[in-house]
């Protein structure tokens, strides 16, 4: 009984995924596909949790849904057209790309039908953080303590790039239309 | 200290184990999820109900005025006339506004405040979401609110709204961060995230006790960081009244209205039932030590007590808040995240790694 | 299984919105006007479009925020387990801070954590 219900929430799970990143693709307006996009990931989160990988589904949730997605939206609104409708495509464009999704497809399903999956027949664990927390700053031969101090400076590197990108040069003159009347 | 109302765990237990007697495990658990929902629901409701009443209380108190003071005895159902107000109002359908994200929002912001609402723990054995990163699921999950702030803003054609979304954004996004590290900091000393083991930790004091001061610095942090991540005075310029008429919920009205106002207190308690648990013991009564006879005196009050003590208590401060200092400007608002906040809880973090690395906690 | 206690607080969260949506729908009155419709503007009509091109602020703290989000994410695994392995934690703290503040110490130089 317990399986086929979590079965049957896979399923729901599967298919909300699916339905939201399918409207992310094809819908008119910009602002409504990153909320699409935000549902996926949520969705994706909870199929973490249904595996009860509670630490992953979280980051999922903090990074992605309350990271990502938030500095899309802001991204959305620094451009100008915020509020258009996309044109609809030319024909040229949608057969070519469907037919790069057709083959990605085809590419995709040949790679997961050809591999043997074989059924895990084990209880799904529960992952604690004290093992997370043990692999990550361990510096033995399965340990990760590499990977935690290397993802320092990778974070160091992409603080410096946002800065730059970001940073107006001195002499720009630009003037936008923000709200820096109300809060000089 | 045996009885129920000292521990739930039992009670519980009990009538868990009457279902699953009576019917299959499947349908079991399908009634027992559907009594948890209309409990959580009703809590939910009667807290945001008193809380709004309880606001506008201390905010007179505060002015040297009544409040309400009408409807039932000192006013004490002016919020449920306020409720039946609201559900009786029309909902404007406002020219040109995106009616698809417009009415998503409220479900968004709903969502995240009612999932943190169920990882309260309100007593031993009374939690509903007790997951083993309980901590980091509060902080990411109320994460997911800024989204419907923001789509809730953008949609509603307004420019008042979008630009008190943005500036929520803004300062939800930045003061999260304070928040998470000064958890961080607490979760060093505690060894674990999950919030019922975090309060079985504290049954020989609290630990704001035990981590003395760079708990204390953590302490002083999340509650203005957490202030200013609930959008609450002096950090509410999102709905600058005097500015911005309503911030992004301006073109709401009527239930959905409600609802963006509903979540906004919720996050109030949340908030304030997380700092009650992480710093103050949660339901754990206070104890000291090894004084048997003091804390078995204190062990007489029942556990749901203490915890509404003390987040009533912790909720009145963020109240005093609002009503006391005057409303910052985002650049001072901005820098007063990044450029002290966001410093010294780096700092602490460090601290408190150092106190716990040498042992200099008690 | 312990994350399933999460589905019954998803379906009461989003059956509370929905029911106050549609009982409000079903009670309250409907009126027809077209000024009604109107986005709110002190009473006169709005000028212009109302999704204007934001500042480029937002945006450098929405990428700040997700790299600091990102080290916070981090720093959990490794605050849970301080306590245990004691020195060698605090050492590689340390580093990982060092390297991150670095990082912080950049964009102060170049007023980043301003608002401009």
């Amino acid at each position: 009984m317990e399986i086929a219900a979590s079965k049957v929430i896979f399923y729901i799970i599967a298919a909300a995924i699916l339905f939201f990143a399918l409207l992310s693709v094809t819908s008119k307006r910009i602002l409504r596909a990153a909320t699409y996009l935000f549902i996926v990931l949520i969705s994706t989160a909870a199929l973490y949790f249904l595996l009860n990988y509670q630490f992953l589904g979280a980051v999922q949730i903090a990074l992605y849904a309350g990271g990502i997605v938030v500095m899309i939206i802001f991204s959305i609104l620094l451009t100008s057209h915020a509020g258009q409708k996309f044109e609809p495509v030319s024909r040229l464009k949608f057969f070519a790309s469907l037919l790069a999704v057709l083959v990605g497809w085809a590419l995709s399903l040949w790679v997961i039908l050809s591999h043997p999956f074989v059924a895990s027949s084990k209880e799904a664990v529960e992952v604690n953080m004290d093992s997370i927390g043990k692999a990550l700053l361990s510096y033995d031969r399965n340990g990760y303590v590499l990977v935690f101090e290397v993802i320092s400076i990778l974070l160091l590197a992409a603080m410096i790039g946002a800065i730059v990108i970001s940073k107006k040069q001195p002499g720009d003159g630009e003037t936008n239309p923000d709200n820096s009347k109300t809060s000089k | 200290m045996q009885g129920v109302l000292y521990d739930f765990t039992g009670l519980i237990q009990s009538i868990d184990a009457v279902f699953r007697a009576s019917m299959s495990d499947l349908w079991a658990t399908v009634l027992e999820y559907a009594i948890i929902g209309i409990i959580y629901l009703v809590i939910y409701a009667l807290i945001g109900l008193f809380l709004v009443y309880a606001e506008r209380k201390v905010c007179a108190f505060i002015q040297v005025r009544l409040g309400p003071n009408r409807v039932g005895p000192k006013g004490f159902f002016q919020t449920i006339a306020d409720f039946i107000k609201l559900l009786l109002k029309e909902n404007i359908k406002i020219k040109n506004a995106d009616g698809v994200l417009f009415n998503l929002a409220p479900f968004i912001v709903i969502v995240a405040s009612f999932l943190t609402f169920g990882t309260v723990p309100f007593a031993k054995g009374l939690q509903g979401i007790d997951l083993n990163i309980g901590v980091f699921f509060i902080m990411a999950v109320s994460s997911m609110g800024v989204v419907g702030i923001l789509l809730g803003g953008w949609s509603s054609n307004s420019k008042y709204s979008l630009i008190g979304a943005m500036r929520s954004g803004a300062q939800i996004v930045s003061y999260e961060l304070s928040v998470g590290l000064s958890l961080v900091t607490m979760v060093i000393l505690t060894g674990t995230m999950q919030l019922s083991q975090i309060i079985e930790l504290q049954s020989d004091g609290w630990f704001i006790f035990k981590g003395h001061i760079p708990a204390l610095i953590s302490l002083i942090i999340m509650m203005i960081a957490s202030t200013a991540e609930i959008n609450r005075g002096p950090f509410d310029l999102a709905e600058a009244e005097s500015e911005l008429t309503a911030g992004y919920h301006t073109e709401y009205s009527g239930i959905k209205f409600a609802f963006f106002y509903l979540s906004e207190y919720m996050n109030m308690f949340v908030v304030s039932a997380l700092v009650a648990t992480v710093f103050f013991g949660g339901w754990m009564p206070l104890h000291i030590g090894s004084w048997q006879a003091f804390n078995h005196i204190m062990d007489f009050i029942p556990p749901i007590i203490w915890f509404i003590l003390k987040s009533f208590a912790l909720m009145y401060v963020i109240m005093l808040f609002k009503w006391t200092f005057p409303r910052l400007r985002i650049d001072q608002l901005l820098k007063l995240e990044w450029q002290y906040l966001l410093p010294i809880s780096l700092f602490n973090v460090l601290l408190m790694a150092f106190v716990v690395y040498m042992k200099w906690y008690f | 299984m312990s994350t399933q206690i999460l589905i019954p607080f998803f379906i009461t969260a989003v059956f509370l919105v929905a029911a106050g949506i549609t009982l409000a729908y079903m009670l309250s009155p409907k009126s027809f006007n077209l000024q009604k419709q109107e986005p709110y503007e002190c009473g006169i009509p709005t000028v212009g479009v109302t999704w204007l091109q934001f500042n480029v602020g937002y945006y450098t703290f929405a990428l700040l925020f997700l790299i600091f989000d990102v080290e916070t994410v981090f720093l959990f695994p490794w605050a849970v387990v301080m306590k245990q392995i004691g020195l060698v934690g605090l050492v590689e703290i340390l580093i990982f801070f060092f390297i991150l503040v670095l990082g912080l110490a950049y964009a102060w130089k170049k007023h980043a954590l301003v608002w401009q």
